[in-house]
């Protein structure tokens, strides 16, 4: 069995280029097989809005990528509900991801716990 | 004893994580355990060019982490995209890209992210400075 990493989105996108690093991390690591974790927190919610223009400030979309995530075979992803509600979101705003779930501050801290590597930018 | 890499996210200069990092390295080596790699990612790659000049009283990160390499054999690696995109470009990428020179300083290497993967693979801990 391989390692597995937990990867935790806490920052806003596009004001750094934390998320996008990140999330090329990710990628990279599913393409050797590493079980993948995905946990989006903070303002790391904000990543997963929907409807994103950074092209209006001439910087690179990301956000399309994170759709692609089953894709590359990361099926874990949540989203701490904590912090949707702290921002008024709610899963509706969010991109649609095969499979995110949004789940409570409790059961991130055990997938933190049962990760091998836990990563963040 | 285990086996550990480091992910150095750290603008050099700027923060502490590169100071923090060297220490940290030179701690666990002192204490017997190995470093397999180090991976420099995000702003951390800017240590990598050899076109440093600090002021003569403070540490030069570079040759720091170069001493450390030559001393302790310690694979120091900077992601390509990242470091590219920050100018730090080694002989051959300065050549693809058309550029007027290059300034990767020798005892780094430019490599790409799976880099990274592998260490996490063969290290029992990975510790980030960023």
């Amino acid at each position: 069995m391989n390692k597995s990493i937990c990867i935790i989105f806490n920052k806003a996108p596009y004001g750094s280029q934390a998320g996008r690093e990140l999330l090329d991390i990710a990628l990279m690591a599913a393409a050797f097989d590493m079980p993948i974790t995905a946990i989006f927190v903070e303002d790391g919610v904000y990543q997963l809005l929907n409807n994103q223009q950074p092209d209006i400030l001439h910087i690179k979309n990301h956000s399309s990528t994170f759709k692609a995530l089953p894709l590359y075979g990361i099926e874990d992803v949540y989203v701490a509900q904590e912090d949707l509600d702290k921002f008024k979101l709610d899963m509706g705003r969010l991109l649609d991801i095969d499979g995110i779930q949004p789940v409570a501050t409790d059961t991130i801290k055990s997938k933190i716990a049962h990760s091998n590597f836990v990563l963040t930018l | 004893m285990a086996t550990f890499s480091l992910l150095v996210t750290a603008n050099p200069y700027s923060s502490q994580g590169q100071f923090s990092a060297i220490q940290f390295a030179r701690t666990l080596l002192e204490q017997g355990h190995s470093l397999m790699r180090v991976f420099f990612y995000a702003d951390g790659v800017l240590v990598a060019s050899r076109l440093h000049a600090p002021p003569a009283d403070e540490i030069n990160l570079t040759k720091a982490w170069a001493k450390l390499a030559i001393e302790k054999d310690i694979e120091l690696i900077a992601c390509v995209t990242a470091a590219n995109k920050r100018g730090i470009v080694n002989a051959s990428e300065a050549e693809r890209n058309a550029l007027t020179g290059d300034n990767l300083d020798p005892a780094f290497e430019i490599s790409g992210l799976g880099q990274l993967t592998e260490a996490m693979l063969e290290s029992d801990r990975l510790i980030t400075f960023g």
